[in-house]
């Protein structure tokens, strides 16, 4: 435990797990304080909004934490609504006794007597310091003869601005974080809520400052459209956490769990849990707690369906659920809205689906509403469209086959697990294809007149000229070639679809932006560009279905704004065309690139932006075929590599011996489709890092077992030297498993001269 | 598979066999037929030059291990000549120094030979 983590006190996440949210915590804290020292009236109120389990709850108790630690003249009083205390007398009681036991808590620097707040309201007041005891004694009393009045509203008036209000006797200002507000909705806590906002929070020093944390749809309907209100009401959005941040907090999470994990799993996690902190955490908790690593797609999987079906995610959205409609005829109704939804793909209507639930219930439409509120699915403009929550739909489908079309348990938990599985390598591959997007939208938003070397945009000229030549060699020739691309400078990058069929999928883009650095009309230019993900080199049918959407993306343009030169298209295909289909679009004068070319387009522009002749490529990669001495190909790449980078000769031929033995290994355990090895060279400042991967079931060892010892008498034949070979030749060794097979890293560390 | 061609040579009644540029499976192999024949001719006194070998990998040594077996088992006499630092330092780490002797050259190797074949026959 860290000293931060010593003071915790309603924060429910260590420090080192809140991860992306100090932003958010800063304002809430910072928002009182802005009130007490604001001369202008600067808003002093604030909503923080987001979608469930985006972590609004924690961002009030780490403010609550920080502020109450921090001692000075803010005081923070956390509440959390809850169902059970929507009643205006039974909210005012609980309030009232919170709100008192938090003030003497923080008075008294004794964070314990926060849960004085189970106490009579008379003994939390007698805990109070001397000085304050006298007023908090009175309140007390005004309260309880208030409670005999029969007058809820009076009672939960008293409660909350009354209460505020007495801060001003101890000179604190109050910062009131009211959580889950959105449950006040429809019930009478909402207008005294709002008669408090207005008359009670708000610039004045001596009045509280409000922080009410809300889900975000529910907010139309909790604040009136008053300029007066809105004038003092600060806006904090927190947002999904960012997939960078949810996998460092995944990995704080498994390492302070035990809990062992892969990169591979660390992404699909995030990808397939829609970065959501709540179920993430979920998911390690279970691990940690089965002694399950989540190393592999399958264990992960196991464990997903696990949680969904009748662990923690799914108890938790069963209790959504029944919170949305607790009644089992309701019940029936939200999961039969939800199932159709979901199966349906696209939006349905409105109609279709309070039809379909009409059985279950006699007011469909407000039951859509709840739902659509708390983001169980989404309402817009006459269509119910499916919740972007993916685990949800898995819940959605596994609960209506288990409960509504009947199937046994351990049926529909296969199906799931089935499902996932498969979904899970594709996931996979649509974030690759994603990442290759995102590198062409950059790389398009560099364009800005600069010359590119014509063969990059013309794959058959590339490969008469480059095949077999290494990639830093096919740098340096670039810098060469006498014929060019004058490139346009691109405004604006918009993604136009895509589409996909068996063994192809492609996306494409229309670009925008002028040639010759004249802005006119004559001079707009519009590139559209096709980026392929293909297991073959694209044939002539494929392309005419990329051409036709483009095409409209052409016509489309020129009717809008009336652009008299044809559109450049731009074809980029992982593997390249046949040779017919580059026939024709060579007669169409249309680019062709490979994804390597746009690798080496990417190089060549940052090398202009950077204004260097030549950078230092510092990562290499090859593939060679599982063939007889193949790997001496990747040995003598790697004695340039190593000699690259001051390696001494004794090192070289060290590290060629290691790699010839990592090739075996991998030619041997390899079972994969396209025989074939791949290796990554990385130099870092001090060491080469090299990485070979095959796509078999195992690489030497790599189910724990020893490395095999050497036999005095060695027989022929008796494998197992590779390992002891590289061990000893090379500085670290690493195996580790992958989903579709095994990789070896090994590094060699460069020898500084006087060192040993 | 096909075997590889090595390259070999008699000087007197001693065998020199040079593996090449990479000992692996296939240049092994080749290696210990060579030997074989060699044995089976009555040439007791072989050398195996790696002056042009860059790299050995695991299976080639295996390979070199029954090879070394064969010709103490015929009685013969068998020595390592020219290797490079690396691979000496290979072979060290494996252990092959208990079961074959490495010389500098393939001169000092016949020498030694011819005076182990004389002491061995007095």
């Amino acid at each position: 435990m860290t000293n931060a983590d010593a003071t915790r006190i309603l924060s429910r996440i260590r420090d080192e797990e809140f991860i992306d949210r100090e932003v958010e915590v800063a304002r809430v804290c910072a928002l009182a304080q802005t009130g007490r020292e604001s001369q202008r009236g600067l808003p002093s109120n604030a909503l923080l909004l987001g979608a469930p389990r985006v972590g609004k709850s924690e961002i009030m108790r780490k403010s609550f934490d920080r502020l109450f630690n921090m001692g000075g003249e803010v005081i923070p009083i956390y509440y959390s609504l809850r169902r059970s205390c929507l009643d205006p007398d039974r909210f005012a009681w609980d309030y009232f006794a919170q709100f008192l036991a938090q003030f003497v808590a923080f008075k008294r620097n004794d964070l314990a007597l926060i849960s004085m707040a189970d106490e009579s309201l008379s003994v939390i007041a007698r805990a109070a310091p001397p000085e304050d005891y006298p007023w908090t004694r009175s309140m007390v009393d005004s309260f309880t003869i208030a409670s005999g009045s029969k007058d809820p509203s009076r009672l939960v008036r008293l409660a909350l601005s009354g209460s505020a209000a007495t801060c001003a006797q101890a000179s604190l200002t109050p910062l009131l974080l009211i959580d889950n507000w959105h449950m006040v909705a429809g019930s009478d806590l909402h207008t005294e809520f709002l008669r408090a906002l207005v008359e009670h929070g708000g610039s004045d020093p001596a009045n509280a400052a409000y922080v009410l944390s809300s889900l975000r749809r529910a907010i139309t309907e909790l604040i009136p459209a008053d300029e007066g209100l809105f004038d003092r009401l600060e806006m904090i959005h927190v947002e999904q956490m960012k997939e960078e941040h949810l996998e460092t907090l995944v990995r704080r999470r498994a390492e302070s769990l035990g809990v062992e994990i892969s990169d591979s799993t660390i992404e699909l996690m995030s990808r397939q849990l829609n970065c959501d902190v709540f179920y993430t955490r979920a998911i390690l908790d279970a691990a940690a707690s089965r002694g399950s690593s989540l190393k592999t797609f399958i264990e992960f999987e196991r464990l997903y369906t696990a949680e969904v079906l009748r662990g923690r995610i799914g108890v938790y959205l069963n209790a959504v659920l029944h919170d949305v409609a607790p009644e089992p005829r309701a019940g029936r109704a939200v999961l039969e809205a939800l199932a159709l939804v979901v199966s349906a793909g696209s939006r349905v209507p409105i109609e279709a689906v309070t039809e379909r639930i009409a059985e279950y219930t006699s007011d469909g439409e407000a039951l859509l509403a709840r739902m659509h509120s708390r983001e169980l699915l989404e309402i817009s403009y006459g269509f119910a469209n499916a919740s972007s929550d993916p685990v949800l739909s898995d819940y959605v489908r596994a609960r209506y086959r288990r409960e509504i079309t009947g199937a046994p348990r351990p049926v529909a938990g296969e199906e799931l697990l089935g499902e996932k599985l498969k979904h899970s390598y594709r996931l996979m591959m649509s974030r690759y294809n994603r990442a290759i997007q995102s590198q062409l939208v950059e790389l398009l938003s560099r364009f800005d007149f600069q010359n590119l070397p014509a063969s990059l945009f013309d794959l058959i000229t590339f490969d008469k000229r480059y095949r077999g030549i290494s990639r830093v060699q096919v740098r340096k020739a670039l810098d060469d070639e006498v014929d060019h691309v004058r490139l346009p400078q691109i405004v604006l990058v918009h993604d136009i679809g895509g589409g996909e069929q068996p063994g192809v999928s492609w996306r494409l883009f229309a670009a925008t932006g002028f040639e010759g650095g004249i802005y006119s009309d004559a001079n707009e230019v519009l590139w559209l560009v096709a980026l392929i993900n293909s297991k073959e080199p694209v044939d002539v049918e494929t392309l005419g279905r990329i051409d036709q959407p483009l095409e409209a993306a052409e016509r489309a343009r020129r009717g809008k704004s009336g652009m008299g030169q044809p559109g450049v298209r731009w074809y980029i295909s992982k593997e390249g065309f046949s040779a017919i289909a580059y026939e024709g679009l060579s007669r169409l004068k249309s680019y062709c690139s490979t994804y390597a070319q746009l690798d080496l387009i990417q190089d060549y522009l940052i090398r202009l932006a950077l204004g260097v002749e030549a950078r230092p490529a510092s990562e290499f990669e090859l593939v060679i075929p599982i063939e007889e001495e193949a790997e001496l190909i990747a040995a003598r790449t790697a004695e340039q590599i190593a000699r690259a980078a001051n390696f001494d000769q004794e090192a070289i031929n060290q590290i060629k011996t290691a790699l010839i033995e990592a090739c075996i290994n991998a030619a041997e355990h390899s079972d994969s489709p396209d025989r074939k090895i791949h290796q990554r060279f990385a130099i870092d400042d001090d060491k080469l890092i090299i990485t070979v991967s095959n796509k078999g079931k195992k690489f030497g060892r790599v189910n724990g077992q020893s490395t095999p010892s050497v036999s005095a008498q060695p027989a022929k034949g008796a494998r197992g030297r590779g390992l002891q070979i590289i061990r000893a030749l090379m500085d670290e060794v690493e195996f580790e498993r992958t989903d579709d097979g095994a990789r070896l890293v090994m590094t060699k560390y460069l020898k500084r001269p006087g060192s040993q | 598979m096909s075997a590889a061609e090595i390259k070999a040579r008699l000087i007197e009644d001693a065998a020199v066999i040079y593996p090449g540029l990479y000992l692996n499976q296939l240049r092994g192999e080749s290696i210990e037929s060579q030997c074989q024949e060699f044995l089976a001719s009555g040439v007791r006194r072989i050398v195996i030059n790696f002056e042009e070998t860059e790299l050995i990998n695991s299976i080639g040594i295996s390979i070199l291990l029954s090879v070394i077996d064969s010709v103490n088992h015929a009685q013969g006499a068998l020595m390592l000549s020219n290797l490079n630092a690396s691979n000496r330092e290979l072979f060290e780490m494996l252990g092959l120094m208990s079961h074959v002797e490495m010389v500098d050259t393939e001169e000092d190797a016949l020498l030694k030979l011819r005076g182990q074949i004389v002491q061995s026959s007095t």
